[in-house]
């Protein structure tokens, strides 16, 4: 799993790419925090994630709260089908803006 | 009805995850199961292997514990069944989040649960029982339309 951080106008755009099962969510979780407790806008690019299993959902709701708590703004980019399937059971989609293209994301803010 | 049986020990590592993974998805091509299904398949098998790895062997005290991974396909139903001899553990007595947990705000939700009630959804049939000393978690996917009963 590669872990890509760049900051565009006060936004966050976390790039993940490989898969987020419970080998490699720790790994992302240590990598994303600090990052993350410092930003009120995160842009999650999960175009190149093509698994994630409750391991990887544990990690998007911490990100979550720490965002929420700021009255922050978290997008999602780039959600697979079989990931929204997953977003979906949980009832984790209700809570997340997802949206097509980078593009449509970073205007979303 | 001709049955394929294909068979592989894993250590029980995290390090394992993938490879558990890539294994079932190559059997699970060779009986043509879909890309969707065969996601979920895996996705339900890796939610109960991670238990095994985290909880099952760790309470144990088993260091150097194996999960043995069984595929049987007979073109009607593909099997999955996971062996552990790590402490009993039945998943299916594990309380999984109500409905009205699922609604709750994230930031009020409780996380426990979750990985088992995705492994049930994610497949046609789950089961679980405990003999001659082994945890033996059974998964099964229908192969053909109109053959649910087949799991």
């Amino acid at each position: 799993m590669n872990v890509i951080i760049k900051t565009s106008r006060n936004i966050v755009i976390i790039t993940i790419e490989g898969s987020i099962d419970s080998k490699t969510a720790g790994n992302l979780q240590s990598q994303i925090m600090e990052t993350v407790a410092k930003t009120n806008n995160v842009l999650l690019d999960l175009s190149g994630v093509g698994y994630i299993s409750s391991a990887g959902l544990r990690v998007l709701l911490m990100i979550y709260r720490q965002i929420k708590s700021k009255n922050g703004k978290v997008i999602l980019v780039g959600v697979s089908e079989e990931i929204r399937d997953v977003m979906s059971i949980t009832g984790f989609i209700n809570f997340f803006e997802i949206t097509n293209t980078l593009e449509n994301a970073i205007n979303s803010f | 009805m001709d049955t394929i049986t294909e068979f592989r020990k894993f250590s029980a590592s995290l390090d394992s995850l993938e490879p558990i993974r890539e294994f079932l998805a190559v059997s699970a091509q060779k009986v043509g199961l879909d890309k969707s299904r065969t996601y979920k398949l895996c996705l339900a098998v890796d939610e109960i292997a991670t238990n095994i790895i985290n909880y099952g062997y760790l309470n144990s005290g088993i260091a150097d514990g194996i999960i043995d991974v069984n595929v049987i396909s007979d073109y009607e139903k593909l099997t999955v069944i996971l062996e552990d001899t790590a402490t009993p553990f039945n998943p299916l007595e594990t309380k999984l989040p109500a409905d009205d947990e699922l609604e709750l705000p994230l930031e009020k939700r409780a996380i426990g649960g979750l990985g088992i009630m995705i492994a049930k959804e994610n497949v046609d049939d789950f089961k679980y029982n405990y003999e001659n000393g082994k945890n033996k978690n059974i998964f099964c996917v229908v192969l053909s339309q109109g053959k649910m009963q087949a799991c």
